[in-house]
Order: C-alpha cells, then structure tokens, then sequence
C-alpha cells in the first residue's frame, strides 16, 4: 500500500464519519417541550400546587431584563413514594439557559443554593431573567427535590428577540474588575489547552518520528529492550521533565498573583422562611373523589364551613398548574396565562351559589375538561398511590381570595364502559 | 542522532516491510488506537468524573482535585503497559490524555456551545497533560513499574491542581450578588440554567478534608496522590492481563502445555517449532 492509497482511504473515512456527523443536522427539529406531561400525575397534582404564575414580558429584546414569578403552595398530600423537601432548589425550565438568571428570590431571601422547606406551607418566588438566546421559548418554573428530581411547574411561552452576539452580562467583582459571563476566562484556557496539547504532541512526536510499532515489536521479541532504549530518549525525557515542572509552577504562581483574592466554592444553605399562614374563614375538606374516565372528569364532595363574616363563591380548582374555573373564577383570570392550561369554563357545582357566613354546606364540584387527557393526568390511575392534590380559589364580593389546599384519594368511574 | 537504522537492520524486515511498517504505524496509530482511547476513555472518565469537569461550578478544593486524577489514570497505567511492555514506547498516558481532551473538545464544542450554547468558559474541561507527560518520563527515565507507580503516580495527582490553577484561578473571584458573597464560578452555575442540575447535585467542599487550618487543597492533593498509587498499579495489572498472550502448546509426545509470554511473535516461533515436530498449536 502506497502513500497515495493509504490517503485516498483516509478520505473515504472521513467521508464516512461526516456523513454520519451531519445527518442529525438535517434530520433534527426543534424541540418545543421539556417532557413535563411525562411526569407522573401523583407527582404533578400533589407535590407542589403552582399559582399565581406570571411570565412578564411575553417579549424581550437581548440584554432586556424580565421576570418569571408566583407562588406555591407545597401539598400536605406530600406523596410517601417522593422523598420529603428537605433540600429543594427552584429552578427554571428552559431549553438551555436561553436567559440568564440574573437573581432567584422565595419570599425575599436569595436561593443561590438549595435548602429545605416546609410541607404545608407557601412560598413566593420571583426569577430575574436576562433574554441571552432569540427564539420561541417554553419556559417553566422547577421544583427540584432532592432525591426525587424536577418537578415541572405549568410552562408558557416567552419570546427573546435580536441578535444572540450582541448579549453581555458584565458583574463587577469584590476586587473591583469587571467580568463578562459570556467570555471571562475562555482565551487564557484555550491557550493553556492549546500550549500543553502543543508540548504533548511534541513528547509524541519526538517518538512517532521513528518506526513506532510492529518493527520494535519485532526487536524487542528477538533481542530484548537494549537496541530500543536509545540514549537520546533519556536526555530529551529529563528535558520534557524539568520543563512540565517550570512551566506548571511558573503558570501557577503567576495566577496566584495575578488573582491574589480568592474564595472557595459556596456550598451553603438557603434558610428560606414561608409566608406568614394567612387566617382562612373558610375550612374545607373532600369526603369523596371519584375520576370519571370517559367523561374526563374529576369529581368531588367537599364539605365547607364558612367561618367567616362575609359570603363566599367557589372560582377556581387548579392542579399541577392547569386551572379549571368557573363564571367567578374565569372573571378573576389573568389573561396572560396560557389559554392551553386553562378550562375557562370547566367547572362546575351542584350548587353555585355563595356559602354564606356560618353556613356549612357538602357541594359536588366537577373539573371537566381534555385537558385531563392532553396534560396526561388521566394517568392517575396507573399511579401506585391513587390521590389527587389542589388548590380550590374562593371569592369574597370585595375580590380577596381565599385559597384553599385540597386532597383524598380517587375512585376510576368507568361509567360509559359499563353502560 | 537516533539509532533508527540500527533498530530497522536488527528488525530484518526487507525495505518494502519497513515501509508497510510504518503504513501500519500511521493507520494503527491514528485511526484504531487514538480513536479507540477517545471513544472508550473518554465515556469510563465522565461516567465517574464528568461533572468535576464539566461545569465550572463543581471545580472545588475538595472533590475536584481527588476525583480526576484518580479516575483519568487509569487508563493512563494500562495504556502505558500496553506501549512499554510490547513496543518500549513511553508515550502510553500522554496519549490517553491526548485523546481525552480530543473527545472533551469534540463533545465540548458540538454538544455544550453549539448544541445546548453554553459558553465555552461555563464548560471549559481541566487538563491533565502536564501529569501524564510527567508520568511517561518517569517510567521511561526509571523502567521500573513500583517506581512509576510510587513517584510518577504521585506526581500525576500532585501537579493536577496546580496545572490548572492557570486555567481556573479567575473563576474564585469573589462577587456580590443581591448581598450574598459568592464565588465567580458559583455565580456562573447560577446565572446559566441547567434544568436538570439544580444545584444540591454539586458534590463540592463536602467531606472531613479539612485538619491543617482548612488547607482542603493541599489535603486532598495527597490524598489523591496516594491513591491515584494504588489505582495506577491496579490498572498496570489490568493492562498487564490483556497484554498476555498465552497459547496451548502439544507436543509430539501429546502432552499439552499451557505457554505464557507477551510478545506475540515470540510465541510464534515456538507454535512453528511445534508443528514442524509434529505437534500442533
């Protein structure tokens, strides 16, 4: 085989590998969702209770600021198959960090790192984002638990607009110089890479020169290792040697100084109080729940109590972020929400009118809509714990809501089956 | 300057076989063993030390430095039997390390910043160049296994953090961000989402490294250096058992022996002795 044929396949195995490298490039589509749906319903419904979940800004220039904010309330149903919240950390759900996360803020406090909360409780968060990347964006808020992984908060769409080159995200620093998150460190490391891949291919080199394989094999098998070692080798050995060395301990001491303050890595805790528990006149609780399969409806006997002085209006049932509402719930939705996580009219009760004050009453309240099947939480009845979790809203006539967390066990109806 | 010629005439290859032999060095050398070292190499070290390397945020005093070396000189040890042992060659962890950063490059470029577009300092990979071209020279100046694995091993852990120091140094940094002290890195973790790695998964400053005034790096550098010794001669005895060829020797009294010897074409010779005296192999 010559030199010209041993290049010519060489070229064909290039070829190979190209076309192998470049056909996903054609073939691939963007991906328009993060797999939330996948997730199972128990962990959705009953984990944690998504509201008041604001997008600002459905579109951001480059370099603009928005916000993702709201607030949730972590299930008292805390399912025995997920580990407890012990060590949480909320994050975003996003395709690739499309915006950087500028600040994260439950109730006040900064969460840089994770730290425990409290079942029971809720909290109120606002994500402080720089648009980085243009495109149509799917964004969610995240609950990550540790132990049991992400939980996927309800996700609407965020549009970036300009140029992705022209994004900047410079911080000053305690030692007052200024870094770009974008390209701060990049050169100096791929010029340390380059220079020692330099140095390595050289100490490679010096021996790939010279016959490397099946002619020393074949030496060292008939006369053993006194030909092979040739003197030259151990000089250029030392030499390769006590160079490494300088050069390692001169770029060390030269970082050292040039970066003389430094802190290691911060791994502390988030200590994150919840809200202050808001007193609640209205006391409810589920007596019966029952999944109507071919109906798509959730079905439920809840037993309320108003102890309050005002009367007050059922609105809203929502759960692993979709809102089922009715007349008084539909007029207090915010508009921006997704239309796609909203059943507008999906509601509905045996008896819609207001629990007056000191009235106790047990009300049929049915959630009916696709959104059941669309959302994937039909699946409940493949759960190995066969509960749902939620948040029923209530309106007193001056607009404060009431909110309400619910839980119980469901029954699958299977009604037009056994028709 | 070199005894080229000497070793080719020792050989007793006709010219043509010396020129196929160095066919077969390029298209050996490149394609198969290069390849190979990236594709199988590289998954064994981010399977165990991925995320030390990947995100700036994980490159602490503790885990970092011990995690790394101990797992990349593996395949360092074996690879170095591999060329000493057959071919007396001293380059078997420079090359280990070579393909290595090969591969991080490749998944770094295509799959961190053009894929997933994170910027290239987010992800930027340590290097373990200096450690294994340290570790080459002392096996080639000793010729000795113990040595390599007390001394070139030590040094291969002992030089990680400082090699690297260079690249990383800018990334402890202090800043303030909504009152909280953090580290540039920790700020970098931060402000660039990765849904799927919140961040309780960083395994950093954990562990009871921390005697000697809270000097953690010095600690867990010898740490590492003791025991990248005991994983380098783990790995040799690994590379030293795919290395053995041994083969089932009967001789024309039919009695079969089992014959160990490394080099290949050694115990060629003794298979033709064999057949020529009746026997088969």
């Amino acid at each position: 085989m010559n030199a010209k044929k041993t290049f010519k396949l060489w070229m064909l195995g290039f070829c190979g590998i190209a076309t192998l490298a470049v056909t996903p490039v054609f073939e691939s589509t963007p991906a328009f969702a993060h797999g939330e749906r996948s997730q199972e319903p128990f962990l959705r419904m009953r984990t944690v209770n998504w509201y008041d979940t604001e997008w600002v800004g459905k579109s951001t220039a480059i370099n603009d600021v928005t916000y993702l904010r709201g607030k949730f309330h972590l299930s008292e149903d805390w399912p025995r198959a997920v580990v407890k919240p012990n060590r949480t950390f909320l994050n975003i759900g996003s395709p690739s960090s499309v915006f950087v996360r500028l600040s994260s803020k439950i109730n006040g406090t900064p969460m840089f790192v994770s730290g425990p909360m409290e079942i029971g409780r809720d909290y109120a968060y606002e994500v402080t984002l720089k648009a980085r990347l243009p495109g149509h964006h799917h964004i969610h808020p995240m609950f990550a638990v540790k132990d049991a992984g992400p939980i996927a908060g309800p996700g609407g769409w965020m549009d970036i607009t300009g140029n992705a080159a022209d994004f900047k995200n410079e911080i000053k620093t305690l030692t007052g110089e200024t870094f770009d998150s974008e390209t701060k460190g990049t050169a100096t490391g791929v010029m340390w890479h380059l220079f020692w891949a330099a140095v390595a291919i050289a100490w490679v080199g010096f021996f790939a020169i010279r016959p490397m394989y099946l002619i020393r094999a074949r030496v060292l098998a008939a006369y053993g290792d006194e030909i092979l070692l040739d003197p030259i080798d151990r000089k250029v050995g030392i030499f390769f040697l006590v160079f490494t060395v300088t050069v390692v301990t001169v770029g060390y001491l030269s970082a050292d100084a040039q970066y003389p303050v430094t802190v290691p890595l911060q791994a502390g805790e988030a200590k994150i109080k919840p809200m202050p528990i808001k007193p609640n006149p209205l006391v409810m609780e589920v007596t019966h729940a029952e999944y109507d399969v071919p109906g798509r409806a959730l079905r439920m006997v809840v037993h309320a109590t108003n102890n309050g002085t005002v009367p007050v209006t059922i609105g809203e049932f929502t759960t692993a972020g979709i809102r089922f509402t009715n007349k008084a719930g539909a007029a207090k939705l915010d508009p921006n929400y997704p239309a796609e996580l909203v059943a507008a009219s999906g509601l509905t009760m045996d008896n819609e009118a207001a629990i007056q004050p000191g009235q106790t009453v047990d009300i049929k309240i049915e959630s009916k809509d696709v959104l059941w099947e669309v959302q994937r939480l039909v699946d409940i009845l493949h759960d190995p714990d066969q509960r749902f979790a939620g948040l029923i809203m209530s309106y007193t006539d001056s607009g404060e809501r009431l909110v309400n967390p619910v839980w119980a066990p469901v029954l699958p109806v299977f009604t037009r089956l056994g028709a | 300057m070199f005894r080229t010629d000497e070793i080719i005439k020792a050989s007793k290859l006709p010219p043509e076989g010396v020129a196929m032999s160095r066919h077969i060095d390029y298209i050996y050398f490149i394609p198969i063993l290069f390849v190979t070292i990236i594709g199988t190499f590289h998954m064994h070290f981010d399977l165990l030390a991925g995320d030390w390397d990947f995100w700036i945020d994980w490159k602490d005093r503790q885990w970092w430095p011990i995690v790394t070396p101990i797992t990349a000189i593996t395949f360092c040890a074996a690879l170095q039997y591999y060329n000493w042992v057959n071919y007396r060659q001293p380059f078997g962890a420079t090359i280990c390390i070579l393909a290595l950063l090969a591969g991080k490059w490749v998944t770094i470029w295509a799959a961190w910043w053009w894929w997933s577009n994170y910027p290239y300092n987010f992800v930027m990979p340590s290097t373990l160049l200096p450690s294994a071209i340290v570790l080459d020279v002392v096996l080639l100046l000793t010729r000795n296994w113990t040595i390599t694995a007390v001394i070139g091993a030590w040094l291969f852990a002992a030089l990680f953090y400082p090699t690297n120091w260079a690249i990383f140094a800018y990334s402890h940094t202090p800043v303030v961000v909504d009152g909280t002290l953090l580290s540039w890195a920790d700020y970098m973790g931060f402000a660039y989402v990765r849904t799927g790695t919140p961040e309780y998964i960083r395994m950093i400053e954990v562990g009871s490294l921390r005697t000697f005034g809270g000097h953690s790096t010095m600690i867990s550098s010898f740490f590492a250096a003791f025991a990248s010794s005991l994983m380098y001669i783990l790995w040799w005895q690994f590379g030293k058992f795919f290395c053995t060829s041994y083969f089932y020797l009967t001789d024309d009294r039919q009695k079969t022996t089992k014959v160990h010897d490394v080099f290949a074409y050694a115990t060629l010779a003794h298979a033709d002795k064999a057949k020529t005296s009746g026997g088969k192999a």
